[in-house]
Protein backbone atom coordinates (compact mmCIF):
# COMPACT_ATOMS: atom_id res chain seq x y z
CA UNK A 1 0.00 0.00 0.00
CA UNK A 2 1.41 3.26 -0.84
CA UNK A 3 1.72 5.93 1.39
CA UNK A 4 1.32 9.59 0.11
CA UNK A 5 1.97 12.66 1.55
CA UNK A 6 -0.58 14.91 1.94
CA UNK A 7 -0.49 18.61 2.03
CA UNK A 8 -3.05 19.76 4.53
CA UNK A 9 -4.69 23.17 4.98
CA UNK A 10 -6.81 25.21 7.05
CA UNK A 11 -9.96 26.51 5.51
CA UNK A 12 -11.87 27.26 8.67
CA UNK A 13 -10.63 29.12 11.14
CA UNK A 14 -12.35 27.27 13.80
CA UNK A 15 -10.29 24.20 13.27
CA UNK A 16 -6.88 23.12 14.78
CA UNK A 17 -3.10 23.74 12.73
CA UNK A 18 -2.15 20.85 13.18
CA UNK A 19 -0.91 19.29 9.77
CA UNK A 20 -1.99 14.99 9.30
CA UNK A 21 -0.80 12.49 6.99
CA UNK A 22 -3.38 10.80 4.77
CA UNK A 23 -2.68 7.12 3.52
CA UNK A 24 -4.28 5.96 0.23
CA UNK A 25 -6.30 2.70 1.21
CA UNK A 26 -8.04 2.05 -1.70
CA UNK A 27 -8.00 2.59 -5.37
CA UNK A 28 -11.12 1.25 -7.41
CA UNK A 29 -11.40 1.86 -10.88
CA UNK A 30 -14.47 0.48 -11.76
CA UNK A 31 -14.82 0.54 -15.92
CA UNK A 32 -18.05 -0.87 -16.89
CA UNK A 33 -20.38 -0.51 -20.28
CA UNK A 34 -23.37 -0.27 -18.23
CA UNK A 35 -24.18 1.98 -14.43
CA UNK A 36 -22.49 2.80 -11.97
CA UNK A 37 -18.63 3.82 -13.34
CA UNK A 38 -16.48 5.54 -11.19
CA UNK A 39 -13.08 5.91 -9.69
CA UNK A 40 -13.45 5.59 -5.55
CA UNK A 41 -10.48 6.52 -3.80
CA UNK A 42 -10.41 6.01 -0.16
CA UNK A 43 -8.26 7.59 2.45
CA UNK A 44 -6.84 7.04 5.82
CA UNK A 45 -6.44 9.62 7.66
CA UNK A 46 -4.11 7.70 10.62
CA UNK A 47 -4.42 10.86 13.15
CA UNK A 48 -8.46 10.91 13.40
CA UNK A 49 -10.24 8.02 15.46
CA UNK A 50 -13.18 6.62 13.31
CA UNK A 51 -14.69 6.84 16.83
CA UNK A 52 -14.55 10.84 16.66
CA UNK A 53 -16.07 10.96 12.82
CA UNK A 54 -19.95 10.30 12.57
CA UNK A 55 -20.36 10.98 9.10
CA UNK A 56 -17.62 12.71 6.48
CA UNK A 57 -17.49 13.98 2.66
CA UNK A 58 -15.21 15.26 0.12
CA UNK A 59 -15.40 18.36 -2.15
CA UNK A 60 -13.12 18.07 -4.98
CA UNK A 61 -11.87 21.24 -6.81
CA UNK A 62 -9.87 19.36 -9.20
CA UNK A 63 -8.63 15.88 -10.48
CA UNK A 64 -6.87 14.75 -13.53
CA UNK A 65 -5.26 11.52 -14.86
CA UNK A 66 -1.87 11.87 -16.35
CA UNK A 67 -3.49 12.11 -19.72
CA UNK A 68 -4.55 15.29 -18.90
CA UNK A 69 -8.12 13.82 -18.52
CA UNK A 70 -10.40 16.23 -16.00
CA UNK A 71 -11.83 13.46 -13.30
CA UNK A 72 -14.64 15.89 -11.83
CA UNK A 73 -17.95 14.57 -12.74
CA UNK A 74 -19.99 17.85 -14.09
CA UNK A 75 -22.92 16.50 -13.40
CA UNK A 76 -22.50 14.93 -10.26
CA UNK A 77 -23.95 17.14 -7.46
CA UNK A 78 -22.73 18.45 -4.09
CA UNK A 79 -21.90 15.26 -2.47
CA UNK A 80 -23.43 14.70 1.09
CA UNK A 81 -22.19 13.47 4.25
CA UNK A 82 -21.88 9.38 4.76
CA UNK A 83 -22.36 8.12 7.78
CA UNK A 84 -19.84 6.39 9.49
CA UNK A 85 -21.50 3.35 9.55
CA UNK A 86 -18.27 1.81 11.57
CA UNK A 87 -19.20 4.22 14.62
CA UNK A 88 -20.27 2.34 17.95
CA UNK A 89 -18.53 -1.01 17.40
CA UNK A 90 -14.91 -2.52 18.03
CA UNK A 91 -13.37 -0.80 14.98
CA UNK A 92 -13.74 2.72 16.44
CA UNK A 93 -10.47 3.13 17.10
CA UNK A 94 -8.94 2.76 14.10
CA UNK A 95 -7.89 5.47 11.85
CA UNK A 96 -11.18 7.11 9.99
CA UNK A 97 -11.44 6.82 6.27
CA UNK A 98 -13.25 8.81 3.64
CA UNK A 99 -14.31 8.49 0.25
CA UNK A 100 -13.76 10.39 -3.17
CA UNK A 101 -15.82 9.63 -6.30
CA UNK A 102 -14.40 10.73 -9.55
CA UNK A 103 -15.11 9.75 -12.98
CA UNK A 104 -12.93 6.77 -14.93
CA UNK A 105 -9.35 7.93 -15.77
CA UNK A 106 -8.21 6.92 -19.38
CA UNK A 107 -7.24 3.39 -19.60
CA UNK A 108 -3.95 4.21 -21.05
CA UNK A 109 -3.87 6.35 -17.37
CA UNK A 110 -1.36 5.03 -15.25
CA UNK A 111 -1.92 7.08 -12.31
CA UNK A 112 -3.82 10.03 -11.52
CA UNK A 113 -2.03 13.45 -11.43
CA UNK A 114 -3.81 15.57 -8.68
CA UNK A 115 -6.85 15.54 -6.97
CA UNK A 116 -7.44 18.88 -5.06
CA UNK A 117 -10.18 19.82 -2.30
CA UNK A 118 -11.20 19.79 1.27
CA UNK A 119 -12.26 16.97 3.25
CA UNK A 120 -15.39 17.54 5.82
CA UNK A 121 -15.29 15.35 9.04
CA UNK A 122 -18.42 15.31 11.18
CA UNK A 123 -16.94 15.21 14.70
CA UNK A 124 -19.80 15.17 17.48
CA UNK A 125 -17.46 15.38 20.30
CA UNK A 126 -15.99 18.71 19.48
CA UNK A 127 -19.41 20.72 20.28
CA UNK A 128 -21.59 19.77 23.45
CA UNK A 129 -24.25 20.71 21.56
CA UNK A 130 -23.45 18.18 18.60
CA UNK A 131 -26.22 15.52 20.09
CA UNK A 132 -29.66 15.12 22.12
CA UNK A 133 -30.63 11.92 23.60
CA UNK A 134 -33.75 11.75 24.82
CA UNK A 135 -34.18 9.06 27.46
CA UNK A 136 -37.40 7.11 27.27
CA UNK A 137 -39.09 10.00 24.68
CA UNK A 138 -42.03 7.89 23.86
CA UNK A 139 -43.48 9.45 26.86
CA UNK A 140 -43.69 12.62 25.28
CA UNK A 141 -45.95 11.64 22.98
CA UNK A 142 -47.86 14.91 21.89
CA UNK A 143 -45.54 17.16 23.40
CA UNK A 144 -42.13 18.88 22.52
CA UNK A 145 -39.02 16.77 23.12
CA UNK A 146 -36.94 19.13 25.60
CA UNK A 147 -33.22 19.03 25.09
CA UNK A 148 -30.72 21.93 25.79
CA UNK A 149 -28.75 20.48 22.76
CA UNK A 150 -31.66 21.20 20.72
CA UNK A 151 -32.74 24.32 21.67
CA UNK A 152 -29.29 25.30 21.07
CA UNK A 153 -29.58 24.29 17.72
CA UNK A 154 -32.69 25.98 16.96
CA UNK A 155 -34.36 22.52 16.84
CA UNK A 156 -37.93 22.00 17.97
CA UNK A 157 -38.97 18.36 18.06
CA UNK A 158 -42.36 16.89 18.45
CA UNK A 159 -43.61 13.67 19.55
CA UNK A 160 -47.17 13.69 17.27
CA UNK A 161 -49.34 10.86 19.08
CA UNK A 162 -52.19 8.79 17.13
CA UNK A 163 -54.98 11.59 18.06
CA UNK A 164 -52.56 14.88 16.45
CA UNK A 165 -51.87 12.28 13.26
CA UNK A 166 -55.81 11.71 13.08
CA UNK A 167 -56.54 15.37 13.25
CA UNK A 168 -54.28 16.59 10.85
CA UNK A 169 -55.45 14.11 8.60
CA UNK A 170 -59.31 15.56 9.34
CA UNK A 171 -57.92 19.10 8.32
CA UNK A 172 -56.15 17.57 5.51
CA UNK A 173 -59.67 16.08 3.98
CA UNK A 174 -61.50 19.44 5.13
CA UNK A 175 -59.02 21.39 3.20
CA UNK A 176 -59.22 18.98 -0.11
CA UNK A 177 -63.13 18.51 0.37
CA UNK A 178 -63.32 22.25 -0.39
CA UNK A 179 -61.09 22.20 -3.25
CA UNK A 180 -62.70 19.25 -4.91
CA UNK A 181 -66.06 21.17 -4.23
CA UNK A 182 -64.66 23.71 -6.09
CA UNK A 183 -64.24 21.42 -9.26
CA UNK A 184 -67.88 21.04 -8.75
CA UNK A 185 -67.54 17.38 -6.99
CA UNK A 186 -70.56 16.43 -4.53
CA UNK A 187 -72.60 14.23 -2.69
CA UNK A 188 -70.67 10.10 -2.96
CA UNK A 189 -68.38 11.00 -5.51
CA UNK A 190 -66.77 14.30 -3.44
CA UNK A 191 -66.90 11.65 -0.16
CA UNK A 192 -64.79 9.11 -2.71
CA UNK A 193 -62.66 11.49 -3.48
CA UNK A 194 -61.69 12.76 -0.43
CA UNK A 195 -61.39 9.33 0.92
CA UNK A 196 -59.43 8.14 -1.97
CA UNK A 197 -56.78 11.19 -1.17
CA UNK A 198 -56.81 10.42 1.98
CA UNK A 199 -55.54 6.94 1.65
CA UNK A 200 -52.04 7.56 1.10
CA UNK A 201 -52.32 10.64 3.43
CA UNK A 202 -50.63 10.48 6.59
CA UNK A 203 -50.51 6.47 6.47
CA UNK A 204 -48.72 5.58 9.81
CA UNK A 205 -47.14 1.57 9.29
CA UNK A 206 -47.11 -0.09 12.35
CA UNK A 207 -43.58 0.22 14.66
CA UNK A 208 -43.23 4.28 12.83
CA UNK A 209 -42.88 6.93 15.48
CA UNK A 210 -44.54 10.67 13.65
CA UNK A 211 -42.57 13.45 14.49
CA UNK A 212 -42.96 17.33 13.39
CA UNK A 213 -39.96 18.58 13.16
CA UNK A 214 -38.76 22.70 12.79
CA UNK A 215 -34.98 22.60 11.63
CA UNK A 216 -35.05 26.39 10.58
CA UNK A 217 -30.84 26.22 10.41
CA UNK A 218 -30.81 22.98 8.45
CA UNK A 219 -28.62 21.42 12.17
CA UNK A 220 -29.66 17.95 11.63
CA UNK A 221 -27.82 15.42 10.15
CA UNK A 222 -28.96 11.95 12.05
CA UNK A 223 -32.39 10.69 13.58
CA UNK A 224 -31.84 6.82 15.24
CA UNK A 225 -33.20 5.02 18.30
CA UNK A 226 -30.57 3.94 20.60
CA UNK A 227 -31.71 0.20 22.98
CA UNK A 228 -31.50 0.06 26.48
CA UNK A 229 -28.01 -1.44 25.68
CA UNK A 230 -26.89 1.88 24.32
CA UNK A 231 -26.66 0.15 20.64
CA UNK A 232 -27.66 2.05 17.52
CA UNK A 233 -31.17 1.19 15.96
CA UNK A 234 -30.93 3.08 12.18
CA UNK A 235 -33.28 2.48 10.33
CA UNK A 236 -35.65 5.38 7.84
CA UNK A 237 -36.86 8.90 8.25
CA UNK A 238 -40.06 9.73 5.66
CA UNK A 239 -41.41 12.49 5.09
CA UNK A 240 -44.83 13.06 4.47
CA UNK A 241 -47.32 16.64 4.57
CA UNK A 242 -44.51 18.17 6.56
CA UNK A 243 -44.48 15.14 9.25
CA UNK A 244 -41.23 12.70 9.85
CA UNK A 245 -41.89 9.22 9.92
CA UNK A 246 -38.96 7.52 12.09
CA UNK A 247 -39.13 3.39 11.89
CA UNK A 248 -36.28 0.86 12.49
CA UNK A 249 -35.95 -2.46 10.92
CA UNK A 250 -36.12 -3.70 13.82
CA UNK A 251 -39.90 -3.53 14.77
CA UNK A 252 -41.24 -0.83 16.93
CA UNK A 253 -39.12 0.97 19.43
CA UNK A 254 -39.71 -0.51 23.11
CA UNK A 255 -40.36 1.45 26.04
CA UNK A 256 -37.00 2.21 27.39
CA UNK A 257 -35.54 3.22 23.82
CA UNK A 258 -33.90 6.39 23.26
CA UNK A 259 -33.83 8.78 20.44
CA UNK A 260 -31.19 10.13 19.56
CA UNK A 261 -30.25 13.51 17.14
CA UNK A 262 -26.79 14.30 15.92
CA UNK A 263 -26.91 18.33 14.80
CA UNK A 264 -24.24 19.77 12.60
CA UNK A 265 -22.49 22.96 14.28
CA UNK A 266 -20.09 25.74 13.19
CA UNK A 267 -17.54 23.71 16.11
CA UNK A 268 -17.96 19.82 14.68
CA UNK A 269 -17.70 20.41 10.92
CA UNK A 270 -14.21 20.36 10.46
CA UNK A 271 -12.77 21.34 7.28
CA UNK A 272 -8.98 20.49 5.87
CA UNK A 273 -7.65 21.04 2.05
CA UNK A 274 -5.94 18.26 1.06
CA UNK A 275 -4.15 17.46 -2.04
CA UNK A 276 -3.15 13.88 -3.96
CA UNK A 277 0.04 13.31 -6.27
CA UNK A 278 0.70 10.86 -8.50
CA UNK A 279 -2.19 7.94 -7.47
CA UNK A 280 -1.19 4.85 -8.86
CA UNK A 281 -3.98 3.25 -10.68
CA UNK A 282 -5.20 -0.09 -10.91
CA UNK B 1 -25.67 0.70 -21.84
CA UNK B 2 -25.82 -2.74 -24.10
CA UNK B 3 -22.94 -3.77 -25.66
CA UNK B 4 -22.53 -6.32 -28.52
CA UNK B 5 -19.77 -8.76 -28.53
CA UNK B 6 -17.63 -9.98 -31.37
CA UNK B 7 -19.26 -13.47 -31.40
CA UNK B 8 -18.56 -16.80 -32.85
CA UNK B 9 -14.94 -16.06 -33.93
CA UNK B 10 -14.06 -20.22 -34.61
CA UNK B 11 -15.36 -22.60 -36.87
CA UNK B 12 -15.85 -24.85 -34.03
CA UNK B 13 -17.90 -22.33 -32.55
CA UNK B 14 -19.50 -21.48 -35.82
CA UNK B 15 -20.57 -24.90 -35.96
CA UNK B 16 -21.83 -25.92 -32.70
CA UNK B 17 -23.89 -22.46 -32.94
CA UNK B 18 -25.42 -23.24 -36.71
CA UNK B 19 -26.23 -26.84 -34.74
CA UNK B 20 -27.54 -25.47 -31.26
CA UNK B 21 -28.62 -21.75 -31.89
CA UNK B 22 -27.59 -21.66 -28.88
CA UNK B 23 -25.26 -18.30 -28.68
CA UNK B 24 -24.32 -15.26 -25.66
CA UNK B 25 -24.83 -11.92 -25.97
CA UNK B 26 -22.74 -9.79 -24.24
CA UNK B 27 -25.33 -7.60 -21.93
CA UNK B 28 -22.59 -5.60 -19.75
CA UNK B 29 -18.71 -6.01 -19.56
CA UNK B 30 -17.28 -4.93 -16.18
CA UNK B 31 -13.64 -4.41 -15.42
CA UNK B 32 -13.23 -3.64 -11.74
CA UNK B 33 -10.08 -2.78 -10.96
CA UNK B 34 -8.95 -2.62 -7.12
CA UNK B 35 -5.69 -2.00 -5.36
CA UNK B 36 -6.61 -2.70 -1.45
CA UNK B 37 -4.19 -5.17 0.29
CA UNK B 38 -4.32 -8.78 -1.40
CA UNK B 39 -7.54 -7.70 -3.58
CA UNK B 40 -7.05 -6.75 -6.99
CA UNK B 41 -10.59 -7.04 -8.57
CA UNK B 42 -11.67 -8.62 -11.73
CA UNK B 43 -13.37 -8.95 -15.20
CA UNK B 44 -16.95 -9.65 -15.24
CA UNK B 45 -19.07 -10.42 -18.13
CA UNK B 46 -22.83 -10.53 -17.83
CA UNK B 47 -24.33 -12.14 -20.98
CA UNK B 48 -27.68 -13.77 -21.70
CA UNK B 49 -27.99 -16.59 -24.12
CA UNK B 50 -29.56 -16.82 -27.65
CA UNK B 51 -30.69 -19.26 -29.76
CA UNK B 52 -33.21 -21.58 -30.23
CA UNK B 53 -34.43 -24.65 -27.73
CA UNK B 54 -33.66 -22.06 -25.07
CA UNK B 55 -36.82 -22.80 -23.90
CA UNK B 56 -36.58 -26.70 -22.91
CA UNK B 57 -33.56 -25.92 -20.72
CA UNK B 58 -34.29 -25.45 -17.16
CA UNK B 59 -30.59 -23.92 -16.04
CA UNK B 60 -27.32 -22.53 -17.86
CA UNK B 61 -23.83 -21.92 -17.03
CA UNK B 62 -21.22 -20.72 -18.74
CA UNK B 63 -17.21 -22.17 -17.99
CA UNK B 64 -14.70 -20.17 -19.25
CA UNK B 65 -12.02 -22.59 -20.13
CA UNK B 66 -9.15 -19.87 -21.50
CA UNK B 67 -9.04 -16.55 -21.54
CA UNK B 68 -6.28 -13.27 -23.08
CA UNK B 69 -5.89 -9.94 -23.05
CA UNK B 70 -4.76 -8.29 -26.50
CA UNK B 71 -1.78 -8.00 -24.65
CA UNK B 72 -0.98 -11.26 -24.11
CA UNK B 73 -1.29 -12.33 -20.81
CA UNK B 74 -3.58 -15.07 -19.68
CA UNK B 75 -6.49 -14.15 -17.76
CA UNK B 76 -7.18 -17.34 -14.97
CA UNK B 77 -11.10 -17.86 -15.27
CA UNK B 78 -13.00 -17.69 -11.34
CA UNK B 79 -15.09 -20.55 -10.19
CA UNK B 80 -17.81 -17.87 -9.60
CA UNK B 81 -20.61 -18.07 -11.52
CA UNK B 82 -19.63 -21.92 -12.35
CA UNK B 83 -22.70 -22.83 -10.82
CA UNK B 84 -26.09 -23.96 -12.71
CA UNK B 85 -28.33 -20.83 -12.85
CA UNK B 86 -31.84 -21.08 -13.18
CA UNK B 87 -33.26 -19.81 -16.57
CA UNK B 88 -35.86 -17.88 -14.90
CA UNK B 89 -33.52 -16.04 -12.00
CA UNK B 90 -32.26 -12.53 -13.44
CA UNK B 91 -33.61 -12.53 -16.37
CA UNK B 92 -31.54 -15.64 -17.57
CA UNK B 93 -28.50 -13.50 -17.46
CA UNK B 94 -25.18 -15.13 -16.87
CA UNK B 95 -21.37 -14.29 -14.92
CA UNK B 96 -18.51 -15.46 -16.07
CA UNK B 97 -15.46 -13.88 -14.26
CA UNK B 98 -11.57 -14.01 -14.45
CA UNK B 99 -8.60 -12.03 -13.69
CA UNK B 100 -7.88 -8.51 -14.39
CA UNK B 101 -6.57 -8.10 -17.46
CA UNK B 102 -3.41 -5.39 -17.91
CA UNK B 103 -4.53 -1.24 -17.99
CA UNK B 104 -3.14 -0.68 -21.46
CA UNK B 105 -4.98 -3.71 -23.10
CA UNK B 106 -8.02 -3.17 -25.34
CA UNK B 107 -9.68 -6.03 -25.48
CA UNK B 108 -10.14 -10.18 -24.38
CA UNK B 109 -10.89 -13.33 -25.62
CA UNK B 110 -12.31 -16.41 -23.73
CA UNK B 111 -13.00 -19.35 -24.42
CA UNK B 112 -15.41 -21.98 -23.33
CA UNK B 113 -18.39 -23.67 -22.96
CA UNK B 114 -22.39 -22.63 -22.56
CA UNK B 115 -23.42 -25.32 -20.70
CA UNK B 116 -27.76 -26.29 -20.43
CA UNK B 117 -29.48 -28.55 -17.96
CA UNK B 118 -32.43 -30.20 -19.64
CA UNK B 119 -33.98 -32.32 -17.54
CA UNK B 120 -36.29 -33.65 -19.90
CA UNK B 121 -33.49 -35.43 -22.36
CA UNK B 122 -33.23 -37.78 -19.22
CA UNK B 123 -35.29 -39.51 -17.38
CA UNK B 124 -33.28 -40.49 -14.60
CA UNK B 125 -32.81 -36.61 -14.31
CA UNK B 126 -36.27 -36.28 -12.46
CA UNK B 127 -36.51 -38.19 -8.90
CA UNK B 128 -40.00 -37.83 -7.31
CA UNK B 129 -39.62 -39.31 -3.59
CA UNK B 130 -43.04 -39.81 -2.19
CA UNK B 131 -43.68 -39.60 1.26
CA UNK B 132 -39.76 -38.72 1.51
CA UNK B 133 -40.02 -36.93 5.22
CA UNK B 134 -41.61 -39.82 6.42
CA UNK B 135 -38.49 -41.66 7.76
CA UNK B 136 -35.87 -39.20 8.73
CA UNK B 137 -32.46 -39.77 9.82
CA UNK B 138 -32.35 -42.78 7.28
CA UNK B 139 -31.14 -42.05 3.42
CA UNK B 140 -33.75 -41.63 1.02
CA UNK B 141 -34.77 -44.43 -1.03
CA UNK B 142 -35.25 -44.82 -4.90
CA UNK B 143 -34.11 -47.16 -7.79
CA UNK B 144 -32.71 -44.27 -9.56
CA UNK B 145 -30.91 -42.67 -7.03
CA UNK B 146 -29.19 -45.89 -5.96
CA UNK B 147 -28.38 -46.35 -9.84
CA UNK B 148 -26.90 -42.67 -9.80
CA UNK B 149 -24.87 -43.52 -6.68
CA UNK B 150 -26.55 -41.07 -4.95
CA UNK B 151 -27.11 -40.71 -0.78
CA UNK B 152 -29.58 -38.05 0.58
CA UNK B 153 -30.39 -38.32 4.14
CA UNK B 154 -33.60 -35.85 5.60
CA UNK B 155 -32.55 -35.40 8.92
CA UNK B 156 -35.13 -34.58 12.13
CA UNK B 157 -34.00 -32.05 14.51
CA UNK B 158 -32.32 -34.41 16.53
CA UNK B 159 -30.42 -35.84 13.83
CA UNK B 160 -29.72 -32.04 12.72
CA UNK B 161 -28.29 -31.02 16.35
CA UNK B 162 -25.91 -34.61 16.31
CA UNK B 163 -24.51 -33.56 12.95
CA UNK B 164 -24.20 -29.86 13.87
CA UNK B 165 -22.27 -31.37 16.89
CA UNK B 166 -20.13 -33.57 15.15
CA UNK B 167 -19.08 -30.60 12.43
CA UNK B 168 -18.31 -28.25 15.49
CA UNK B 169 -14.60 -26.90 14.63
CA UNK B 170 -12.13 -27.86 17.55
CA UNK B 171 -8.01 -27.94 18.27
CA UNK B 172 -8.33 -31.49 16.23
CA UNK B 173 -10.53 -29.69 12.99
CA UNK B 174 -8.26 -26.53 13.04
CA UNK B 175 -5.23 -28.27 12.46
CA UNK B 176 -6.58 -30.53 9.54
CA UNK B 177 -7.66 -27.61 8.23
CA UNK B 178 -4.12 -26.09 8.88
CA UNK B 179 -2.13 -29.11 7.54
CA UNK B 180 -5.28 -29.24 4.41
CA UNK B 181 -4.33 -25.32 3.50
CA UNK B 182 -0.56 -26.14 3.69
CA UNK B 183 -0.64 -29.17 1.54
CA UNK B 184 -2.31 -27.07 -0.82
CA UNK B 185 0.11 -24.34 -0.95
CA UNK B 186 -2.41 -21.31 0.32
CA UNK B 187 -0.17 -19.09 1.90
CA UNK B 188 -0.14 -18.82 5.75
CA UNK B 189 -2.05 -15.25 5.97
CA UNK B 190 -4.76 -16.98 3.54
CA UNK B 191 -5.09 -20.34 5.99
CA UNK B 192 -5.46 -18.25 8.88
CA UNK B 193 -8.19 -16.03 7.33
CA UNK B 194 -9.85 -18.96 6.39
CA UNK B 195 -9.79 -20.27 9.67
CA UNK B 196 -10.97 -16.97 10.97
CA UNK B 197 -13.68 -17.08 8.70
CA UNK B 198 -15.11 -21.00 9.71
CA UNK B 199 -15.00 -19.98 13.10
CA UNK B 200 -17.12 -17.24 12.44
CA UNK B 201 -19.88 -19.38 10.20
CA UNK B 202 -19.33 -21.95 13.28
CA UNK B 203 -20.82 -19.09 15.89
CA UNK B 204 -23.60 -18.35 13.70
CA UNK B 205 -24.88 -21.97 13.67
CA UNK B 206 -28.13 -21.73 14.47
CA UNK B 207 -31.17 -24.63 14.58
CA UNK B 208 -33.05 -23.70 11.46
CA UNK B 209 -36.59 -22.60 12.16
CA UNK B 210 -39.53 -25.32 12.65
CA UNK B 211 -40.71 -26.57 9.22
CA UNK B 212 -37.35 -26.31 7.65
CA UNK B 213 -36.48 -29.23 5.66
CA UNK B 214 -32.69 -30.74 6.18
CA UNK B 215 -30.59 -33.27 4.05
CA UNK B 216 -27.69 -34.56 4.53
CA UNK B 217 -25.37 -36.18 2.03
CA UNK B 218 -21.47 -35.18 0.81
CA UNK B 219 -20.67 -32.27 -1.48
CA UNK B 220 -19.87 -34.55 -4.08
CA UNK B 221 -23.49 -36.20 -4.20
CA UNK B 222 -24.87 -32.56 -3.72
CA UNK B 223 -22.81 -31.00 -6.71
CA UNK B 224 -24.69 -33.42 -8.66
CA UNK B 225 -28.22 -31.91 -7.70
CA UNK B 226 -29.68 -28.97 -9.60
CA UNK B 227 -32.51 -28.53 -7.21
CA UNK B 228 -34.65 -30.06 -4.52
CA UNK B 229 -38.67 -29.34 -4.58
CA UNK B 230 -40.92 -29.92 -1.70
CA UNK B 231 -44.62 -30.67 -2.90
CA UNK B 232 -47.58 -30.27 -1.04
CA UNK B 233 -50.22 -32.29 -0.49
CA UNK B 234 -51.67 -31.33 -3.97
CA UNK B 235 -48.33 -32.61 -5.56
CA UNK B 236 -47.01 -28.74 -6.27
CA UNK B 237 -43.69 -27.34 -4.88
CA UNK B 238 -44.47 -25.18 -2.06
CA UNK B 239 -42.82 -21.95 -2.58
CA UNK B 240 -39.23 -22.26 -0.57
CA UNK B 241 -37.97 -18.95 1.23
CA UNK B 242 -35.09 -19.66 1.78
CA UNK B 243 -32.07 -22.51 -0.32
CA UNK B 244 -28.96 -22.82 1.51
CA UNK B 245 -25.83 -25.34 1.51
CA UNK B 246 -23.43 -25.43 3.79
CA UNK B 247 -20.27 -27.61 3.69
CA UNK B 248 -17.68 -28.85 6.51
CA UNK B 249 -14.93 -30.85 3.72
CA UNK B 250 -17.06 -33.57 2.15
CA UNK B 251 -19.96 -33.07 5.03
CA UNK B 252 -22.53 -31.29 3.83
CA UNK B 253 -26.45 -30.03 4.60
CA UNK B 254 -28.66 -28.44 2.53
CA UNK B 255 -31.55 -26.52 4.33
CA UNK B 256 -34.65 -25.58 2.75
CA UNK B 257 -37.27 -22.78 4.28
CA UNK B 258 -40.50 -23.65 3.01
CA UNK B 259 -43.04 -20.99 3.24
CA UNK B 260 -45.80 -23.44 4.80
CA UNK B 261 -44.68 -26.45 6.85
CA UNK B 262 -44.37 -29.35 4.38
CA UNK B 263 -47.39 -32.19 5.24
CA UNK B 264 -46.24 -35.77 6.83
CA UNK B 265 -46.65 -37.18 3.71
CA UNK B 266 -44.71 -34.93 1.31
CA UNK B 267 -42.84 -35.76 -1.50
CA UNK B 268 -39.09 -34.63 -2.59
CA UNK B 269 -38.91 -33.81 -6.18
CA UNK B 270 -34.63 -33.92 -7.02
CA UNK B 271 -33.48 -32.36 -10.38
CA UNK B 272 -30.20 -34.63 -10.99
CA UNK B 273 -27.30 -33.00 -13.22
CA UNK B 274 -26.97 -36.47 -15.21
CA UNK B 275 -24.49 -36.91 -18.04
CA UNK B 276 -27.39 -37.07 -21.10
CA UNK B 277 -29.79 -33.93 -19.38
CA UNK B 278 -26.51 -31.83 -20.29
CA UNK B 279 -25.71 -30.01 -23.45
CA UNK B 280 -22.38 -28.34 -23.73
CA UNK B 281 -21.75 -25.88 -27.03
CA UNK B 282 -18.16 -24.67 -26.99
CA UNK B 283 -17.51 -20.70 -27.68
CA UNK B 284 -15.42 -17.98 -28.30
CA UNK B 285 -16.08 -14.41 -27.50
CA UNK B 286 -14.03 -10.98 -28.05
CA UNK B 287 -15.19 -8.02 -26.00
CA UNK B 288 -13.95 -4.65 -26.01
CA UNK B 289 -12.86 -3.63 -22.46
CA UNK B 290 -14.58 -0.31 -21.33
Amino acid sequence: MNRIFIALALTFASVSAFAIDITVQRVNDRRTSGSFSQLGITLELPKIKSGDVAASRVLVTAAKDETGRDLIDPQAGEPQLETNHQLGNETAARPVTVSVTLKNPDRKALKVSEVRGEIELFMPSKDPNSVAEIAKFQSFSGKVLAHKALKANGVEITLISPAQIAAEKKKLGDAKRKEYEGYGYEGEALEQAVAGHLEYVLRTEPGEVALRIKDPNKRIEEVVFLNAAGELKRGSLREDEGYHFLSTWEGPPQADWKLRVSMRTPKNLVRHAFALKDVPLP
Amino acid sequence: MRAVAFLVLSTLTLAAYAQSGVGVDIDEVVDNRVTYGDLVGNLELRVKLKGTGLDKASAARIVVKEARDDRGNALTPSKLGNDFTPRDYNSGMLQMFVSTPARAASSVTLKGTIELFVPTRDPNAVVKIDKALAKLDAPLSHAKLKSAKLSITPLSPTGYAERMKSRKLDDAKIAELRAEGKKQGVPDKEIEMAIEMAKAFDSMDSAPPDGSVILAGTKSDFDRIFRVEVLGADGKPIDTNSRSTSSRGEDTLMTLQPSNTPPANAALLLYLLTAKSQMSFPFELKVNLP
